[in-house]
């Protein structure tokens, strides 16, 4: 069988013999499982497609599982208090943790605790990077949603605590769930909340660019890869379907059913946990409340599969599958070290050296266009000149063949002419 | 030759004139005999084709011409004649602007002084009529012959220039700003001469300043009053250059539309875009410039070329050094006028310590703190003004301190009254001066404003500002906390000054001193809505400023601020819904920051404000409702009373039902049932409290309200019959459909809690408990009740015995209601009809035992002769209704039963229409039943 693409990724708070189960997004079929705890919502997520992480439910420890070994744990990271959601950026550098009201934020390949973000002032409900792991939004039960640039947040400037870059504060009850759509920092955020709304910010600039009221309470949210449709989890059960490109284009808008492409999906009891998009933006994967994840065709608003599990559904997540998911023999390609508990003070001067390493294609400074075409030119240029011109010797010897080239065809010419001329002048 | 000569004397015979005769005519004497009469050409007396005239018949070509004529009469009689003519047809200064702003500016220079009034009358008349978008091609020559006149040697005509200057600031203040490097030039040159470069003395002038106030002596009015006039104009320019800079961000407290603190417009527009039009590049679209990182710079891109610039000011005021090189020259002379006027009076302290200073130097000393003002905000962006404040600070610090801080509380000397007199006829001599009062108060706080804006954040390496700082926090402090009538704008410049006090200073004590004073103005009763929304923002902004502030988020009248704000909100009512929205607004921030005082105080006030009477919740406009219901999920703990006050709210309709369907989803939210739960936040409601709160809500009515009921006689209440067992009180329309949304709401949060079976023994109970004594059932009740036990019965479930009874007896009496209901006006009550048709059916078809006790209670002998039509609709429409064929069929023997009592009772001589449609009906399902039965059987048989 060949290894699938695309992986649903699922865990459930009630069950007791495993913690989160990896099922086929085409057959439904369920492939893994991993063994041990229960994970809490919003906080199961892949580290460098080697590692599975989720926090461990009502517990202050992050449960490690390697990828391709499901039953045994790799590590428990111990964090200060009860984690509320997790997440790790796309690069697998770093990894963030909301506890209480404080972010964590780790560095992976040292485990050092880089920083502790104490901005939010109730607990943070939810926590997403860009994906290109330059900033991270998070969301509170105080209504707001900050956005931190990565760079800022782990200079060690002990000066200045760092600061969020924009600070979005227009809902006026907490974030239940938030989104980071693609495109890296120009990206637009979907963050959702119980007071009916969700709005869409662009993250550059931490502009509103659109607020969409619900009759009830939304409890997550999401986008497809291009952006065409917003999805948004109902507490009554019923998700969301809003249009993002209809023709009237409103700050404000209330949610109406048939209306510009705006539908619902039915099929829910209970709450909408958690939403997610296939790669491919055909599939829709819902966990709720009722204990299902229903699968939907987005073109016809069909529920095409129903996956039951044993309690509410905490996480439900459609992912690229890791290349060593089902290869039991093969190894994580970076070790994962002990993360550490305590933010580590500058003792002995130099000892605190943070290594920033900037992701793979970052690294290198990318030529501009005209650089390239330039270069490209000057390639071109190089083969022409060498073929006709050739260097200073070769000129000479160059020319006289060229010469003899001309005296042959002056020939030619010349018998060919002579030859027409016979030919009409003689007489029929 | 004789005769020749006599012929000679013939020629010239002397005529002998002899006196006292008559003088003989001469030869050649012209007969003036004749009379002449005038021949009128009817053709010239036409008036002039040209255009209308003045009633001197002068059209507008001959006026004109006649501006430039050498007599100071003529001229003037010409402009008099001018404004005559534009404003009897305004048609013409449309038509020959251009020609007329010319001609009448150039007349600023005028010789005579009449002239120049009745210019300046023209030119008032002109910019009252023309918007300033029609000047603006022409405001170059305006201003050349502005600063003409301004610079312009006679000294009257220089006065004359300040009244133009003051037109034109009045109608065109954009234009003038436009470019305002040279008039600031010529404002300078009005009270100052510059020295001769190059001179001794600019070596000895440490800070290299070559202006110096200039003393005329020949002016009509004294030297300071002149000042006075020229500064109060550069005031005024000064302040239509700082509007015209683009606005970056709002004021400190102006109250915004966002939520909190964020800006309240988003600067983003969205830009509706076709794909088809795209692709054919009919309109180019620019998707991200910078992203939006940047805001868009403003072009500074002109059609019109820009006059060039004077040499001395730089060259406009556009960037932070030209906006400094130009304070560079006017603070000095600025200093020189303070110390003039501090000096020119005796200065005396009298015996509360306050100096005394005379009206005229109050007010010069008022203009020249209000232009320090403006300078500051002159600076185009706001990192430039940090610069320049930086600046001001390193450069002027000493000199601010030794003048304007030596004598700090100025007060007005008290003249005695025949002084004042004089003064008053002098100052009708001297027109030229603007009668200006200005009150001490002012001048102080303006200085206070001024003194606070140098204040730098103290850091290290900087020695400290609290030895000049002081005076100025106590003068604020005692002002604010002694109870003096401010004005609205007094109020916020001293605000503006605590802010910045509280900001810079970061000391506990300095925080608390001042804030409290201001909450001891707060705290007055009869301020106006205006000031006491301005204080409100005060503090909400200061609030949301204090993360990294530690010292305000401790300052403890902060705190009781806020502690104070939900009594302040129960106590205001409705009597102002704007002030409302703005109390609850704070109280919302603080809420979600988890503030522990208000939520204290939040959470004792819970009760009033819930009311469901006169609290809050109902008084406010939606919008604020929705606020407040938000507010509730931020409650810590919600008291049984506090959820019996807020079922009443949900219930009693004076919220809409979607709101009442949020109140009741965010205490679900706030439950320990809701299963959405983040970290460790401890429910807010005990499990038994929310689930008596849902039950209470289901039912729609209190315990009072229900025992009022069992008493009242009403003809609203429909007495008891056999058909319908209880006897009904039919809800009004609007109540009914209020009361089924939330009953749907309700059953949603009941069916999430867990167990079915649980839940409805629970509601069993309630009911069994609490409604089954009663004999007058509201009809919306009782159909929310039948609803909710459909939805939440379970198959395995069994209903007990007495709630059973109570329901069927329930369902008999809304269907006969039903019957009733349609013969009386169908359209309007359709949507009831639907929803209690809804209600029997699905609770019959979903308990089959309840179906059995209805048809039971039919009994057709008790019935009098008019119900047995109506209990004959009621079984068609069972009948009718597929859904419960099967259920009805289980109980055929007894449906059987009262088909044949019918039919006996019914006089069987005339048979009526609905009995036969009631045996069509009967004998269709039956026909059908037994061939289903038929089918079934064959089925089985087959096997």
């Amino acid at each position: 069988m060949a290894a699938p693409l695309e992986v649903i990724v699922s865990s459930d708070s009630g069950s007791q013999m495993w913690n989160s189960t990896v099922f086929d997004l085409l057959s439904g079929s369920s492939l893994l499982s991993y063994r041990g705890g229960s994970s809490s919502a919003r906080s199961l997520s892949l580290l460098s497609g080697g590692y599975l992480l989720s926090a461990q439910l009502g517990k202050n420890f992050i449960n490690v599982w390697e990828i391709q070994r499901k039953d045994q744990l790799q590590q428990k990271i111990v964090c200060p208090g009860v984690i509320t959601c997790l997440t790790a950026s796309p690069d697998g550098l770093f990894l963030a943790a909301g506890v209480a009201e404080a972010i964590y934020l780790w560095e992976v390949s040292t485990g050092k605790l880089l920083s502790v973000l104490s901005r939010h002032y109730q607990d943070v409900t939810c926590l997403k990077f860009t994906d290109d792991s330059s900033h991270f939004v998070s969301g509170g039960k105080d209504n707001l949603a900050l956005v931190w640039g990565l760079s800022s947040v782990i200079q060690l400037d002990l000066n200045a605590p760092p600061e969020p870059r924009h600070i979005l504060s227009r809902h006026s009850l907490p974030i239940t769930d938030l989104h980071c759509g693609l495109m890296g920092a120009q990206a637009r955020v979907a963050t959702a909340s119980l007071d009916q709304t969700v709005k869409v910010w662009e993250l550059s600039s931490g502009e509103l660019l659109l607020s969409v009221l619900f009759d009830v309470e939304i409890m997550s949210v999401t986008f497809d890869p291009s952006e065409y449709f917003l999805f948004c989890g109902g507490s009554d059960g019923n998700i969301f379907q809003v249009s993002l490109c209809s023709q009237s284009l409103s700050r404000e808008k209330s949610f109406q059913s048939d209306n510009d492409g705006d539908t619902t999906f039915k099929g829910h009891r209970n709450l909408v946990t958690c939403l997610s998009v296939s790669m491919d933006g055909t599939l829709l994967l819902s966990g709720s409340h009722d204990e299902t994840v229903r699968l939907w065709d987005i073109q016809s608003k069909q529920s095409i599969r129903c996956l039951a599990h044993k309690g509410p559904v905490t996480n439900a997540v459609i992912m690229a599958a890791p290349a060593n998911m089902f290869l039991p023999d093969s190894r994580p390609a970076v070790p994962l070290p002990r993360f550490s508990r305590h933010l580590q003070a500058s003792e002995g001067g130099g000892a605190t050296e943070v290594c920033v390493r900037p992701a793979l294609y970052t690294q290198e400074v990318e030529k501009t266009y005209m650089q390239k075409a330039d270069r490209l030119n000057l390639l071109m240029n190089a083969v022409t000149d060498k073929s006709v011109f050739g260097d200073g010797e070769n000129t000479k010897v160059r020319v006289s063949e060229l010469e003899e080239e001309v005296q042959t065809l002056k020939k030619v010419n010349k018998d060919l002419y002579e030859f027409t001329s016979q030919l009409l002048t003689k007489p029929t | 030759m004789k005769s020749k000569k006599k012929k000679r004397q013939d020629d010239f015979q002397k005529v002998k004139l002899k006196v006292g005769k008559t003088k003989p005519k001469s030869d050649n004497a012209t007969n003036t005999n004749f009379r002449s009469k005038g021949i009128n050409l009817t053709e010239q007396l036409k008036r002039d084709t040209s255009g209308p005239t003045t009633h001197r018949q002068l059209g507008l070509n001959d006026l004109m011409s006649q501006l430039h004529h050498y007599s100071a009469n003529i001229k003037h009689s010409a402009l008099l004649g001018l404004k005559e003519l534009l404003s009897a047809n305004p048609s013409l200064l449309e038509q020959h602007l251009s020609r007329l702003v010319s001609e009448v500016a150039a007349v600023f220079t005028d010789k005579d002084g009449n002239v120049r009034v009745a210019a300046t009358r023209v030119l008032r008349f002109i910019a009252q009529s023309v918007p300033a978008e029609r000047v603006a091609p022409f405001s170059p020559v305006l201003s050349a012959h502005l600063s003409c006149a301004m610079t312009h040697i006679e000294i009257s005509i220089q006065e004359d220039a300040m009244k133009i200057l003051d037109v034109l600031l009045e109608h065109y203040p954009a234009l003038l700003a436009a470019r305002p490097a040279v008039l600031l030039t010529n404002f300078l040159e009005l009270i100052s001469h510059r020295q001769s470069s190059g001179g001794p003395k600019k070596a000895q002038d440490p800070k290299g300043r070559n202006w110096t106030l200039s003393v005329n002596p020949n002016r009509t009015v004294t030297s300071q009053q002149w000042r006075l006039t020229v500064l109060l104009r550069l005031g005024r320019f000064l302040l239509a250059v700082v509007e015209e800079r683009p606005v970056e961000e709002s004021d400190i407290f102006i109250p915004t539309d966002g939520v909190f603190g964020s800006s309240g417009e988003g600067r983003l527009i969205p830009l509706n875009l076709n794909w088809e039009e795209l692709t054919y590049s009919k309109v180019g679209v620019k998707v991200y410039e910078h992203s939006g990182t940047k805001p868009t710079p403003r072009s500074t891109f002109r059609l019109r070329p820009e006059v060039d610039t004077g040499p001395a000011v730089g060259e406009d005021l556009d960037s932070a050094e030209a906006v400094q090189s130009f304070a560079a020259t006017l603070v000095p002379l600025l200093l020189e006028v303070w110390v003039e006027a501090s000096t020119s009076d005796c200065p005396g302290n009298n015996t509360e310590g306050a100096h005394l200073l005379s009206p005229d130097a109050m007010s010069v000393m008022f203009q020249v703190l209000s232009i320090l003002q403006l300078l500051r905000k002159l600076a185009p962006q706001q990192e430039h003004q940090d610069a320049l404040d930086a600046w001001f600070y390193k450069e002027y610090l000493g000199d601010f301190k030794q003048h304007f801080m030596k004598n700090f509380p100025y007060d007005s000397r008290d003249t005695p009254r025949h002084r004042k007199k004089v003064d008053l006829k002098r100052s009708k001599q001297t027109a030229v001066v603007p009668v200006l009062t200005v009150e001490p108060l002012a001048l102080n706080i303006t200085l206070c404003q001024v003194m606070v804006s140098l204040s730098q954040r103290q850091g290290l390496g900087r020695e400290t500002d609290g030895d000049w700082l002081t005076p100025l926090r106590t003068f604020v402090r005692d002002t604010l906390g002694s109870g003096v009538k401010l004005s609205y704008r007094q109020l916020h410049m001293l605000l503006g000054t605590v802010w910045k006090m509280v900001l810079t200073q970061r000391t506990k004590t300095v925080t608390d001193d001042l804030l409290a004073a201001v909450y001891v103005y707060y705290k007055q009763r009869n301020l106006t809505l205006q000031t006491r929304s301005l204080l409100l923002s005060f503090y909400s902004k200061l609030y949301l400023q204090e993360q990294g502030h530690t010292h305000i988020a401790r300052s403890k009248v902060l705190c009781r601020w806020l502690a104070s704000l939900p009594v302040q909100l129960s106590q205001l009512g409705h009597r102002n819904p704007a002030l409302s929205e703005r109390l609850i607004l704070s109280i919302q921030a603080a809420a979600s920051r988890r503030h522990k005082d208000l939520l204290k105080s939040l959470h004792t006030n819970a009760c009033k404000l819930y009311d469901p009477q006169e609290g809050v919740v109902v008084l406010l406009p939606a919008e604020s409702q929705q606020r407040m219901v938000q507010l509730l999920y931020f409650l810590p703990k919600m008291s049984q009373s506090l959820l019996a006050n807020l079922s009443c709210c949900c219930t009693t309709g004076r919220i809409s039902a979607g709101l009442a369907a949020s109140l009741i989803r965010i205490v679900h939210f706030r439950s320990s049932l809701s299963g959405w739960s983040v970290g460790s936040q401890e429910a807010a409601v005990e499990d038994v409290n929310y689930i008596s709160f849902l039950f209470s809500t289901l039912t729609g009515f209190s315990s009072e309200k229900l025992a009022s009921l069992q008493e009242v006689d009403d003809e609203s209440i429909l007495p008891p019959s056999p058909l319908s067992p209880l006897s009904l009180y039919s809800t009004p329309m609007e109540q009914f459909t209020h009361h089924w949304d939330v009953v749907e709401e309700v059953c949603h949060c009941l069916e999430t809690l867990g167990s079915k079976s649980q839940c409805f023994d629970i509601v069993q109970n309630g009911i069994c408990k609490y409604l089954i004594k009663l004999g007058v059932v509201p009809d919306s009740m009782a159909a929310g009740l039948l609803r909710a036990v459909s939805r939440l019965l379970d198959l395995s479930v069994l209903p007990i015995e007495p709630v059973l009874r109570f329901l069927s007896q329930c369902c008999l009496s809304l269907m006969a209601l039903l019957i009733s209901l349609e013969q009386e006006l169908p359209a309007e009550t359709n949507h009831k009809r639907e929803a209690i048709w809804g209600a029997c059916v699905s609770a019959l078809s979903s308990v089959p035992r309840l179906l059995r006790m209805v048809l039971q209670l039919m009994r057709v002998g008790d019935l009098s002769e008019e119900e047995l039509p109506q209990l004959g609709q009621i079984l068609s429409m069972l009948l009718q209704h597929t859904p419960i064929h099967n259920q009805l069929l289980a109980n055929a023997a007894l449906l059987q039963d009262i088909i044949q009592q019918l039919t006996r009772y019914s006089r069987g001589a005339t048979r009526e229409q609905w009995l036969t449609d009631l045996l069509y009906c009967y004998s269709v399902t039956v026909a059908h039943g037994s061939s289903a039965r038929r089918g079934s059987l064959s089925l089985r048989d087959m096997y």
